[in-house]
């Protein structure tokens, strides 16, 4: 047996106050811009843009080192691994839901997002950021129409995947170490450099010179929502990184943590 | 009747001596086994082997003819392990812990559960962050022993315990073996050992040094031990020269000392002192512990 329903509902239990948390901000943030006139054409700029990786970038950053390095610096994996269940299944299982934590957390906003979006339509072109500071202008003009439900969808899954490839990165580093200090250590340096050098990417792309190489910085540019909005097809090409590098770091860290002695 | 636990040439190296060495040791079913040491001796280190946890540099160790390192969930199915470290998951309340580990181990009927949260005078309502060291400790008792196992690992189980507790747990011990299981525990309590164990191995810096059985060290045979007071510096002076008998230990300052005396010869001890002003004579019962201090003291070797 691969998953452990007990270990789920012991992970739900202890990390969801968190996820509960960052879901609300999300989901609220999201209404907020999506709704207000004022926000409107920074939708995508400040929310989707930087938004959604930085607060599941802090959620993941938690979460997985509770899930395997915590547990293990703590020693109180001792009370599940002394229970019939392979280290694998555990893992496993600690995979499953961080994955489906993110998939809840971006189903819970995309949902909203949804609503708000059938009740106040809002424009491609101002979506694409007409008149706000760093918008381009260029492209709003070359696009006309709606912000269809199909895009937020596409926009939603593209940052999910993601989201995804960083937690797996931190869930890695929870799996290979035994010890939170480490595990949190890098796992704060990498979603760090990553959402911030997200940021100065951005500004690099408003036009910053020197700032857009951060983009080779951080997979968050594997994330392109303006292809979304431009109706291209970029977006999903650009998801076989992260889904690679996601599934590369699972299996890194599931390898590390079924072979290397515990502490417990 | 088969060995139930064996431990075969298990060799750890964490560096500069730390671990343990060429380990052997075998435990046979429904036995009450022993593990003494100091701290750093290398016990939890071996519990860890154990459990499946860590794998030996070489060596090996098995229990129920399963490999520790490789079956471990096979193994977990029979087997109630108390961690020498005690921290719960982050799941709330007791209730809901012994509630999890119960799924876990697959236990529908929690009614040995309530027997035992109500035999050590748990309130499992209360937050697992809240409780006392002792309380976790119970805790950690009710979750190993809950499923009834086979083979339990106990690695100083009686931490935190107050005096009652740890009878109550000595009971517990003894009626586990009554029904057949293996129980391997690890202590610096000599006197829980002395009340369960059947066989005690003592351990120094990641070594064996000895494995006695009960019978050796608590023997109706052996010599026994009295300390005698003196009233005055001079008479104790002129005993201490003078006796027949073994000196275990003396202290000059207070002038006592401890003879070793054999059953048969209690008499001729009595007719010694009969013309001594004594302030005390005292019997001193043998046990496990000044076995390990004599144990440790000849270096190791017995």
């Amino acid at each position: 047996m691969m998953f452990s329903l007990p270990l789920f509902k012991q992970s739900v239990r202890s990390n969801c106050v968190l996820w509960g948390a960052m879901t609300s901000v999300l989901s609220v943030l999201c209404a907020q811009f999506a709704a207000l006139d004022m926000t409107q054409n920074l939708l995508f700029l400040i929310f989707y843009g930087m938004m959604t990786t930085i607060l599941p970038g802090v959620y993941v950053l938690v979460t997985a080192n509770k899930l395997i390095a915590g547990q293990v610096d703590r020693g109180s994996m001792a009370y599940v691994l002394s229970t019939p269940i392979k280290r694998t299944s555990v893992v496993f299982t600690q995979m499953v839901f961080l994955i489906g934590s993110l998939v809840g957390m971006f189903g819970v906003m995309t949902l909203v997002h949804l609503g708000v979006n059938q009740a106040k339509p809002l424009s491609l072109a101002t979506a694409m950021g007409m008149g706000a500071a760093g918008g381009n202008e260029a492209m709003a003009a070359a696009v006309t129409g709606d912000l269809t439900s199909k895009m937020i969808l596409q926009v939603n899954l593209s940052a999910l995947v993601v989201c995804i490839a960083m937690a797996a990165v931190c869930f890695a580093f929870s799996g290979i170490f035994s010890s939170s200090k480490y595990s949190i250590g890098l796992s704060g340096a990498f979603v760090g450099v990553t959402v911030l050098a997200n940021m100065l990417a951005m500004f690099g792309s408003m036009g910053v010179s020197g700032l857009d190489k951060f983009k080779y910085l951080t997979i968050c540019s594997f994330y392109d929502y303006k292809s979304v909005l431009l109706s291209g097809s970029e977006w999903i090409v650009k998801l076989i990184f992260p889904a690679l590098i996601a599934a590369a770091a699972f299996t890194a860290g599931s390898l590390v943590f079924k072979k290397k002695d515990l502490p417990l | 009747m088969p060995d139930m636990i064996r431990i075969d040439h298990l060799t750890k190296d964490y560096g500069q001596g730390r671990g343990i060495f060429g380990l052997d040791l075998s435990i046979k079913k429904g036995e009450v086994h022993g593990l003494v040491g100091t701290n750093g001796s290398g016990k939890t280190t071996t519990m860890r082997h154990l459990c499946g946890f860590i794998s030996p540099d070489s060596g090996s160790c098995e229990i129920n003819g399963m490999d520790c390192r490789r079956q471990s969930d096979r193994i977990m199915k029979g087997l109630g392990y108390v961690p020498g470290q005690i921290d719960f998951p982050d799941v709330g309340s007791g209730t809901n812990f012994l509630k999890l580990q119960a799924q876990y181990l697959g236990i529908k009927d929690m009614s040995y559960v309530s027997e035992l949260t109500e035999r050590f005078g748990i309130d499992t309502s209360a937050p697992l962050k809240r409780m006392s060291k002792g309380m976790k400790q119970k805790m950690a008792l009710v979750a190993a022993f809950m499923s009834k196992p086979d083979v339990l690992l106990l690695d100083e189980p009686s931490t935190g315990l107050d005096p009652v507790m740890r009878d109550e747990l000595i009971d517990l011990i003894l009626e586990q073996k009554q029904r057949g299981a293996t129980v391997f525990m690890s202590s610096h309590i000599f006197k829980e050992l002395e009340d369960t164990c059947d066989t005690v191995t003592f351990i120094h810096n990641g070594k064996l040094v000895n494995t006695v059985s009960k019978r050796n060290y608590d023997p109706e045979e052996l010599p026994k031990l009295y300390r005698l007071g003196f009233a005055g510096q001079e008479e104790y002076l002129e005993f201490k020269n003078s006796t027949a008998f073994e000196t275990d230990s003396f202290n000059d300052k207070y002038l006592h000392l401890t003879v070793s005396v054999p059953q048969d010869r209690i008499n001729e001890l009595f007719a010694q002192l009969t013309g001594y002003d004594m302030r005390y004579v005292r019997y001193v019962p043998y046990s496990l512990e000044m076995y390990y201090k004599r144990v440790i003291e000849q270096g190791g070797n017995v």
